[in-house]
């Protein structure tokens, strides 16, 4: 699949994604506590890039990237 | 689909991710919602309304139960809130990362 290795490529490139095509974008996370990651996904429908958190530390970086799109999401344009 | 208000939402979420602890995981998604609940009308017909301010659709899914929120803009900082706290608690079973403290070790040899 379409993993990216670092998180600052990934975060960017979530970024990118949603300001080209903010209406068709969504921001999936999945969490597997047996597996211990959460698989985090940006798609457009058409591209998709992923990343696999398995530390601790990943899991502030992850709210912080959630409340960012969140909050462009429900904004005035 | 169940559609709940927020704090609903987090209550789920909270009781789906105990269910989910021991063999299965669950799926959170977020998109951007224009608020239309009607389908698109055919050309001829008036479009549907431009919105004013866009919200946030809140989905999770575990097995084959689906809930889901609507996250308007003045609710935005309340609900991150909650989701931090949410995760913070019930996402704790990723791996703690040592610090490799070895110039102390090294400074101590």
């Amino acid at each position: 699949m379409v993993f990216v290795k670092n998180w600052e490529d990934f975060e960017i490139a979530a970024e990118n994604m949603y300001m080209a095509n903010p209406q068709n974008c969504r921001y999936t996370m999945k969490y597997v506590h047996t597996k211990g990651h959460i698989l985090l996904k940006m798609t457009d429908n058409v591209k998709c890039v992923q990343y696999k958190a398995e530390n601790m530390p990943d899991l502030k970086k992850i709210e912080k990237i959630t409340s960012n799109l969140v909050g462009h999401m429900a904004s005035k344009e | 689909m169940v559609l709940l208000d927020n704090s609903n939402f987090i209550l789920r979420l909270e009781k789906i991710a105990n269910e989910a602890k021991d063999n299965s995981s669950f799926t959170i998604t977020f998109k951007r919602y224009d608020g239309h609940d009607r389908p698109v009308p055919r050309p001829e017909k008036k479009p549907l309304p431009k919105p004013e301010t866009y919200m946030c659709l809140m989905r999770a899914q575990f097995k084959s139960k689906k809930i889901s929120t609507v996250v308007r803009q003045g609710d935005v900082p309340t609900m991150m809130a909650m989701y931090s706290q949410f995760m913070k608690s019930k996402m704790d079973g990723l791996k703690r990362v040592k610090k490799v403290k070895s110039k102390a070790k090294a400074a101590k040899a």
